[in-house]
């Protein structure tokens, strides 16, 4: 009984002041959404980058005129390096098929009177140092018929660092982002009870305790971060649509396809509850500061 | 029912109330008497626990207030009225919502308040005043409506710190008569005044208080 009508009062302020409950979830979803987009980004580029090959490996692209024969020969001779770890031959029409397959090029290859590719070695290395790399590609690229030697896995590497370190610095700005939406609502909780203050001594006269004088408040601080956090996600959602707009536009003239990966509703939901549960620590914190000094000032 | 024993009472740079002892038997009807500054309210307030006294032990319904906790004291004042010296009614709520309040403090359903505030305001004559503001009601229709909240949680016991203070003498008489109405019901009763006519009219027995010291 006590908690519905706590709840029923908070729900009445929020529905009686609507331009300032309005306003103040809008800055407390703001507040949340920011890192939820950064979480939304981030998710996108680690799918990604985990689509991406990280294993060490070079690719070793023999020139266009090179023959079976010519490339036949190169592989004893990728193998015999102490490096090397496996050989993978890709001759040149296998590569155009797997081009064709995983991109939206087939039509335009399909024009082209004959296959632009190149014979070319997979070579799965035992090493991600630098400078035997270096050693290794400078090797390799003085051999016969040998037009390229190249190590993409190292970028794709780096990509995977970035998305690694993003995770641990969203860790640190959300912590920094939730301890904002407990001093906001601590701060727009304070402002009610300081309105409030003669209803409350009088409460407390009448033979109100601590918890309910603090119950109405606190139903206002969980509705109140409950509104913002949905309002959060919904935002984020806003966002992550248009910006999934924007880049099919982009990415639909390259091969790579790149996809906005969106919060589940698992996460949604739990942004929404856990945006209630700062609510509440926010105005546990505030209500019960703004009751000890009344408590001193008799 | 309640009992003060050697109770002092101090606030910074001053003692209110020193060495008191008394007793307020169950269904009197005491009159707290003394010139300004003697120390009645905080002797009521001692009483009703809204203040813990210094040195010495009030205990009231049997309960040494120095005792309970902060929850347990609020919710003893639950089971005392008490009418302010200075009203303390909430200008921003009307007549009804007011006398609510310590029944909405309590967990009453909506209907039980219903019933209970409107007895009240009818025990007090103010029945059809409901959705007045305080500040559309005369001075003694004010002291009324603080009558009727510190009753409406139906106490045992009902004090008044100077309920007939400011009030004409036609309507300070009515004030003491519904006081000794109550009394007659069986509540013990706790008034403080330095009106003599009123506390001629209200009878019963007297406590005088000088300088914070029991003197008769
Ligand atoms: N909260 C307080 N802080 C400091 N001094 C106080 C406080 N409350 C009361 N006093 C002092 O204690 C003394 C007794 O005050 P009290 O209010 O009990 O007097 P009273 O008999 O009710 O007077 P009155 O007839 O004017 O209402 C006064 O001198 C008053 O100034
Ligand atoms: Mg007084």
């Amino acid at each position: 009984m006590l908690h519905a009508q706590a709840a029923g009062a908070a729900l009445g302020r929020v529905v009686a002041q609507p331009l300032a409950t309005i306003s103040a979830v809008l800055v407390i979803a703001i507040a949340i959404a920011l890192p939820v987009l950064a979480a939304v980004v981030l998710k996108s580029v680690s799918t990604v980058a985990a689509g991406l090959d990280t294993d060490p490996h070079v690719n070793v692209y023999l020139a266009l005129d090179a023959s079976d024969e010519d490339a036949k020969k190169l592989a004893p001779l990728l193998r015999a390096h102490p490096d090397a770890a496996s050989v993978r031959f890709v001759a040149r029409a296998e590569a155009l098929q797997e081009l064709k397959s995983t991109t939206h090029l087939a039509e335009l290859l399909a024009s082209l009177e004959r296959n632009p590719l190149p014979h070319a070695y997979t070579v799965r290395l035992r090493t991600t140092d630098a400078a035997r790399l270096d050693a290794l590609k400078a090797d390799w690229q003085k051999l016969p018929k040998v037009d390229q030697v190249v190590a993409d896995f190292e970028w794709s590497e780096r990509l995977g660092r970035w998305v690694r370190f993003g995770d641990r610095a969203l860790a640190a700005v959300g912590i920094f982002l939730a301890l904002a939406v407990v001093f906001i609502v601590g701060h727009l909780i304070r402002l009610q009870v300081l309105t409030r203050r003669e209803e409350i001594q009088v409460s407390q006269l009448v033979g109100a305790t601590a918890a309910d004088v603090r119950r109405p408040f606190l139903y206002h601080g969980i509705l109140q971060g409950l509104l913002a956090g949905l309002a959060a996600v919904g935002l984020a959602a806003l966002v992550s649509a248009w910006l999934q707009y924007e880049l099919r536009a982009l990415t639909s003239t390259y091969a790579a396809e790149f996809k906005v990966v969106f919060l589940d509703f698992g996460s949604a939901l739990t942004i929404a509850l856990g945006a209630a549960l700062l609510g509440w620590v926010g105005a546990w914190v505030s209500v019960g500061r703004e009751l000890r000094r009344f408590a001193a000032r008799p | 029912m309640i009992q003060f024993s050697a109770v002092t009472q101090r606030y910074p740079g001053r003692e209110a109330l020193r060495d008191v002892s008394c007793e307020i038997g169950t269904g009197e009807r005491v009159a707290v008497t003394g010139h300004s500054g003697a120390g009645k309210t905080t002797l009521l307030k001692l009483a009703a626990g809204i203040e813990r006294a210094s040195a010495g032990s009030v205990v009231v319904h049997g309960q040494n207030l120095a005792a309970l906790g902060e929850t347990a004291l609020a919710v003893l004042r639950r089971r005392i009225g008490f009418v302010f010296q200075d009203h303390k009614l909430l200008f921003d709520r009307n007549a009804h919502e007011n006398v609510a309040l310590p029944l909405q403090v309590s967990g009453f359903t909506r209907a039980e308040m219903q019933r209970r505030v409107r007895a009240s305001l009818d025990k007090v004559g103010l029945l059809g005043r409901e959705k007045a503001m305080p500040v559309a009601l005369s001075g003694g229709e004010q002291q009324r409506l603080c009558i009727a909240r510190a009753i409406v949680n139906r106490p045992a016991i009902l004090i008044a710190d100077e309920p007939t203070g400011n009030l004409d003498a036609e309507s300070a008489r009515a004030i003491v008569e519904l006081f000794s109405s109550f009394n007659q019901v069986g509540v013990t009763v706790l008034i403080s005044s330095h009106d003599e006519a009123s506390l001629e009219r209200l009878g019963g027995r007297r406590i005088t208080l000088a300088q914070g010291a029991l003197v008769a």
